[in-house]
């Protein structure tokens, strides 16, 4: 296959740093067109662990380290660097036995393992999306992991450690070629930006949002109060209630900083990160359901944010953590619209009819009830929530898993109940909360309806074939 | 088109309820968890320390919260029911907590029948469907094991001829 060369690649996402440490070498590739990741890889692994070896070290040491001075200081590096050349031999037998390759029947290949033997065969029919990430100790090196996610239950997902940035690049495009039905060798879809979030409206953004302002109006009002009472106590807390948001506020700046999204023939790729840089491309189709999210503090600029479920996409990732998967963490209203209609075309919440909940419901929920209500078109499910952050989320008829109304004793009270839309496991969750019982039921019988026939209309697998 | 109904959480043709049988092993899960608590009591009656007067209340609500419980199974297990429709099936559940649970066929991934210990000696399993969202948990527990082999070959034909991508 023909690579892309990288002068002509518009990004610059991590061939930075200007250390120069680009390796030459590409991976293996035997006589049956199976290919290994870089040679380098278990070098990277091996000085990756470095700082955790190290870690360890001083951990287990019980104060040893401090007692001997300089002499400890020096065994405890010793010991790591000795702790990092063990995972660099233990990843060199990994690298011998990982081969990637696709077979005759199109589908993409891995075998790996060491002492258990894994093969693993992707069909890329089932495609959800291909992500190239950079963790920081890999950028060093110039090198990228690829990690494949197919639509299916848990593990899914399959990441191949580490390719350099270039070859990361080419074999994303392949996969996704041969995942739209086009020639694999077409090389690197073209693509063109669409949107940029600026480090200063991200940092403005994540400071405003309702539960962080909050918190951080406390603070300063528990530090006032405490200073005024000439008392300590409180301080206490205020490094709880101030820490605590701000810590958040830095992981995400740090997550989400230079944000982009682009469009390229694959779908929409977005790109982010400081420390570590990752790219995730969204086939077109596969966003399952989309949350707009406005706080309180965001409306006079009438900021958004875009949260989506993509099958097996964020829901956890490897380290079993909960991760919001975001379309753009913040945008103004028309690039949102724009995003939107990119991954939804034809989306018209404007045009809905909404039917709210009722009066009675403000005895359930006293603050948020007037903004309550769901609609439908001939194509999406749509429900809204929230007075201080408004929440709206949408929903494809043709992505409907599941319906579900549910009535708690207080709800049953008052004759209310909630109408929820199954969707794929993702940040975004639509509920039509507190409607009146009947007309939930209802509308819970109708979108189920709705949802059988949109599916037979939807042809979405294979999104590029016959072009 | 849907049926209008005349109560949120009843259906026009009327429930297929789940058998009687489960009322039978879930109390004897119970009584089997009792036989803990119970021990549990006999020691604060033969530990010298502990006041009398504490042992007795402790057994008088350990015997408060078993009627209870024995009463609740009953209402538990008679609030399951599911209708299976032209298109999708319903499940329903739940007396404090209602839900109803609405599974187009075509969405159904996977069927499960499953029976643990107890159910498998009175005769009963379950019936799990999965779709691709987590949260759709539409469980029909305390079926016969021929009405559950039924239902889930039933629910696979259908599943198949119209099943989709995601």
């Amino acid at each position: 296959m023909t690579l892309p060369d990288p002068a002509a690649s518009p990004s610059n996402v991590g061939d930075d740093l200007g250390l120069g440490l680009t390796l030459p070498g590409r991976g293996t590739v035997d006589e049956a067109g199976r290919r290994r990741v870089h040679p380098i890889s278990p070098l990277v692994h091996g000085v990756s662990a470095l700082p955790i070896g190290f870690i360890i070290v001083i951990g287990f040491s019980f104060g040893m380290v401090e007692k001997l001075g300089p002499i400890g200081l020096l065994a405890a590096v010793g010991l790591a660097v000795i702790f990092s050349l063990l995972v660099t031999a233990w990843k060199y037998l990994a690298w011998r036995n990982t081969w990637y390759w696709f077979d005759e029947d199109g589908d993409f290949r891995v075998d790996s393992g060491v002492l258990t033997r894994q093969q693993r065969r992707l069909q890329l029919s089932r495609l959800q999306s291909v992500d190239v990430a950079q963790p920081l100790f890999a950028r060093f090196f110039a090198m990228a992991e690829v990690s494949v996610e197919v639509a299916g239950s848990q593990d899914s997902r399959l990441k191949l450690q580490f390719l350099t940035l270039v070859d990361a690049r080419a074999l994303r495009s392949e996969i996704l070629a041969r995942a739209a039905g086009l020639r694999h060798d077409v090389g690197e879809a073209p693509e063109a930006p669409i949107a940029s979030v600026t480090p200063r409206d991200l940092a403005v953004s994540l400071l405003l949002r309702s539960v962080t302002a909050g918190l951080l109006l406390l603070t300063i009002l528990i530090v006032v109060v405490t200073v005024l009472s000439s008392g300590w106590g409180g301080l206490g807390i205020a490094l709880i209630t101030g820490g605590l948001p701000i810590l958040i506020v830095i992981t995400e700046f740090i997550k989400y900083f230079n944000f982009t999204v682009a469009q390229s023939p694959d779908g929409l790729r977005m790109r982010f990160g400081l420390a570590k840089t990752e790219t995730r491309t969204v086939p077109p189709g596969r966003v399952q359901a989309i949350e707009f999210v406005e706080p309180f503090l965001w409306r006079r600029w009438g900021w958004v944010r875009l949260r989506v479920n993509i099958a097996g996409v964020g829901h956890e990732d490897a380290n079993g953590n909960k991760e919001e998967t975001l379309l753009i963490p913040v945008a103004t209203r028309a690039v949102a619209e724009d995003l939107v209609q990119r991954v939804l075309p034809g989306l018209a919440v404007d045009g809905m009819v909404w039917h709210e909940a009722p009066e009675r419901s403000r005895r359930r929920s006293p603050i948020q009830w007037r903004r309550l209500a769901v609609a439908w078109d001939d194509s999406v499910f749509a429900a809204r929530s929230g007075r201080v952050t408004r929440r709206l989320t949408v929903i494809p008829h043709a992505r409907t898993q599941s319906v579900r109304v549910t009535q708690g004793p207080w709800e049953r009270a008052l004759n209310l109940a909630s109408v929820h839309v199954d969707s794929t496991p993702g940040p975004v969750k639509i509920s039509g909360r507190h409607l009146d019982a009947l007309t939930a039921r209802n509308v819970a019988d109708e979108q189920s309806v709705r949802a059988e026939q949109a599916r037979a209309g939807d042809h979405s697998i294979r999104w590029a074939e016959g072009e | 088109m849907a049926d209008r109904t005349k109560d949120a959480f009843t259906y026009a043709d009327g429930w297929t309820a789940v058998s009687t049988k489960m009322i039978t092993a879930r109390r004897l899960t119970l009584v089997l968890v009792y036989v803990l608590v119970v021990a549990g009591v006999v020691a604060l009656f033969l530990i010298p320390d502990v006041p009398q007067a504490v042992a007795w209340a402790a057994l008088a609500t350990a015997v408060i919260v078993f009627g209870w419980l024995w009463w609740l199974i009953a209402r538990r297990v008679r609030s399951f029911g599911y209708a299976e429709r032209g298109d999708d099936l319903l499940v329903s559940s739940g007396i404090m907590f209602r839900r109803l649970v609405i599974v187009p066929y075509g969405r159904m991934q996977l069927v499960d029948v499953k029976a643990g210990p107890i159910d498998r000696w009175m005769g009963i399993t379950t019936v799990q469907l999965h779709t691709a969202a987590a949260t759709t948990d539409a469980s029909i527990p305390g079926l016969e094991p021929d009405v559950a082999a039924g239902l889930r070959d039933r629910l696979a034909r259908r599943g198949e001829q119209r099943s989709a991508g995601l």
